[in-house]
């Protein structure tokens, strides 16, 4: 498959989307627990990466600093251009909002707003007007198959159409990436597989993606897998001949998949 | 985030506890239905009092004993009624005040003491009767016939005191007075005044039976005067009317002339005429009434401090089980002010929704009540007011800490929450 289409394209070699350097986090559980240390990595525009790693290794703690829900001890995050490790509460908030799109495992979505509520609801934090939200959000259901469902409510969706509510409402604001915390997670194998060509169809269209996982089969799906374990990246493995380089602070030889 | 959505959404949280929301609205709909209820009766019955006692008698001047304590003026019309009854001012006194410029007449008044008072047969008792002059009756206070002469045997009856016996006086009735001492004398009903006539000490209070005499020859009571001995005849109130465009002018000559009155002499060391215009008397009452009122109210506030507690609680309540959205509306890009203010909303809107139907509620029982004591129904506009706004903070000032705890909700935390 092409790497990137539409405008992505004249920005190769594009600057990167999301950016982490030498990156540390310690959580206090007790005793110290070092969730990163020393983490580097550069996701390119319009990159199709899968992290993958056991419970613990550190995934989780990554998708945070990336997605700007937390910041590192040391080291820098940027995200789209904006650097998110010594951002202030607000930065980190608006970049979460117009840059960031989150696809979570739960799907969580507010059951009290109707589809097209939910996916204006970024945009609504970003204070687009009213009529510019619906356009939007209207606009993004009807891409995921959803055009005649925009008036409904969670509950009355089932799981696949709910965790595609859940990426429209990530793409809302037309975010630098989309970050999915095991989509597929919450649905039955089918519906995640159906999930799982959204988010390829997302990929094609020129969005960047990462995806994070603990299921090999899923992250198969990705140009390649950064394999997290024990808060170091122990390996890039590169599945697709169009995988970009990704520059990383791992420096062994590519292994294969432990899942 | 624009205030509209704001409220599309605090709305949509509001209605989906539709039961625990209209319980808590209810906490406020009581606090602020009893502050309504207490300020618009306490306005209504003080409107009705002034309103009574500003038509009797606008321009007059009341002249009675007071204690020197509440400076001849000034403290509660009515306190020390025992002083207030001293019969003090004399003949001399009532001729001198009559001759103050811008005077209109000159209404002495006294007690005089009956026992009974009988009517074709049929006796009441009653154990007073007003002694004055003619002058007392203005020519709206006579509602049938006409006002006693001075030195008939006559006699003036209120409405309450019509409708007393078995069969109701009329104009040219004759009634037999008993008096205190068991002397019987005859008088001719010659008029019908409405309401409760007479001066300072019979305005209050629901109009009661009540008769007014000549007081030649029926009130006789005297003090040995300050001359030579001889007793003469004296009164314990006086009321001077004054022409109304020069009440103030009248007021300050009397003020100056009582040092040198006879009942200036006659009152012990302790006590000195107490001078009040109607104006006086009427500010006094406002200010008592406003006071009992905002006692009062105060009181109704409590249940509005009550209301407020349910709010913060439900509020809490809220933030505490929807620490999940928290934490989905901040991964999507909502700032702390966009959830602070999110919540602030929906405790606002409780406390507004209480505010506005607190107010119609609070009204009918005022009204209600207003019906059950027989006054007007006057509106307390600053005090309904004061009850919106009071809601509107009430909301929010119970919705701050609650909010402020939302806005603070960690997001990794609370999407890691079930």
């Amino acid at each position: 498959m092409s790497q990137s289409t539409g405008s992505h394209a004249e920005t190769q070699p594009a600057s990167p989307a999301v950016t982490v350097s030498n990156v540390t986090k310690q959580y206090q559980l007790g005793g110290t627990v070092t969730a990163l240390d020393g983490v580097s990595l550069s996701l390119p525009e319009g990159s199709y990466t899968a992290v993958m790693g056991p419970s613990g290794s550190g995934k989780s703690t990554l998708l945070n600093l990336i997605g700007g829900l937390d910041t590192p001890d040391t080291g820098q995050v940027s995200v789209g251009g904006t650097r998110l490790d010594d951002a202030d509460g607000a930065t980190r908030a608006d970049v979460r909002g117009t840059d960031i799109g989150f696809v979570f495992q739960t799907f969580d979505l507010l059951p009290r707003l109707t589809a097209l509520q939910n996916v204006a609801l970024p945009l609504t934090f970003a204070d687009w007007g009213r009529a510019d939200r619906r356009d939007r959000a209207a606009t993004l259901l009807d891409e995921v198959g959803l055009g005649d469902r925009l008036d409904h409510r969670p509950p009355e969706l089932s799981g696949g159409q709910r965790q595609r509510v859940a990426i429209a409402r990530a793409l809302a604001a037309d975010p630098s990436i989309v970050l999915a915390d095991e989509p597929t997670g919450n649905v039955d194998t089918e519906t995640g597989g159906e999930v799982l060509s959204l988010l390829d169809d997302l990929h094609e269209a020129g969005n960047t993606v990462l995806l994070v996982t603990h299921a090999r089969r899923v992250a198969e799906r990705a140009q390649q897998i950064v394999h997290v374990r024990d808060g170091v990246i122990e390996g890039v493995e590169r599945l697709a001949d169009d995988a970009p380089e990704l520059s990383t602070t791992d420096d062994t030889t590519p292994v294969g998949g432990d899942d | 985030m624009d205030l509209r959505e704001t409220l599309r959404i605090a709305v949509r949280s509001i209605r989906a506890h539709n039961l625990r929301s209209a319980l808590t609205v209810l906490g406020v709909v009581v606090g602020i239905g009893s502050v309504i209820v207490f300020a618009t009766f306490g306005a209504s019955v003080q409107a009705a009092v002034v309103s009574e006692i500003g038509q009797t008698s606008a321009n007059s001047i009341f002249l009675t004993p007071a204690s020197v304590e509440d400076g001849g003026e000034g403290g509660p019309p009515g306190a020390g009624i025992a002083d207030a009854t001293r019969p003090v001012f004399t003949g001399r006194d009532v001729t001198a005040l009559g001759e103050i410029d811008g005077v209109e007449t000159v209404v002495p008044q006294g007690t005089v003491r009956l026992s009974g008072v009988s009517h074709a047969g049929d006796t009441v008792a009653q154990r007073q009767a007003i002694g004055t002059t003619p002058a007392a009756f203005g020519t709206d206070d006579i509602v049938d016939g006409r006002a006693f002469e001075s030195g008939a045997e006559e006699v003036v009856v209120n409405e309450a005191a019509r409708t007393a016996f078995e069969q109701n006086l009329s104009v040219d009735d004759t009634v037999t007075l008993t008096l205190a001492d068991g002397d019987r004398r005859n008088a001719t009903v010659v008029g019908v005044a409405d309401g409760t006539r007479g001066g300072l000490l019979s305005q209050f209070g629901p109009g009661g039976p009540q008769l007014y005499l000549p007081s030649e020859p029926f009130y006789q009571t005297s003090v040995e005067g300050t001359t030579d001995g001889v007793r003469v005849k004296a009164y314990p109130q006086v009321t001077v009317v004054a022409d109304p465009s020069q009440t103030g002018t009248v007021a300050g000559a009397v003020r100056a002339y009582v040092p040198s009155s006879d009942a200036a002499t006659l009152l012990p060391a302790e006590q000195t005429v107490g001078v009040q215009t109607t104006g006086e008397i009427v500010g006094q009452i406002q200010e008592i009434l406003g006071q009992l009122t905002r006692f009062v109210t105060g009181i109704a506030v409590l249940s509005l401090v009550v209301g407020a507690i349910g709010i913060a609680n439900i509020t809490l309540v809220s933030v505490t089980e929807r620490t999940r959205e928290i934490g989905i509306m901040k991964a999507v890009g909502a700032q702390n002010r966009d959830v602070m203010q999110l919540f602030l909303t929906e405790s606002a809107l409780l406390g507004t929704g209480g505010a506005l139907l607190g107010i119609p509620v609070g009204l009918v029982v005022a009204f209600g009540a207003t019906r059950f004591a027989e006054v007007g129904f006057t509106l307390a506009l600053d005090w309904m007011a004061f009850a919106v706004v009071v809601g509107i903070a009430v909301g929010v000032g119970a919705g701050l800490y609650p909010a402020w705890r939302a806005a603070r909700v960690d997001p990794i935390e609370a999407l890691r929450q079930e």
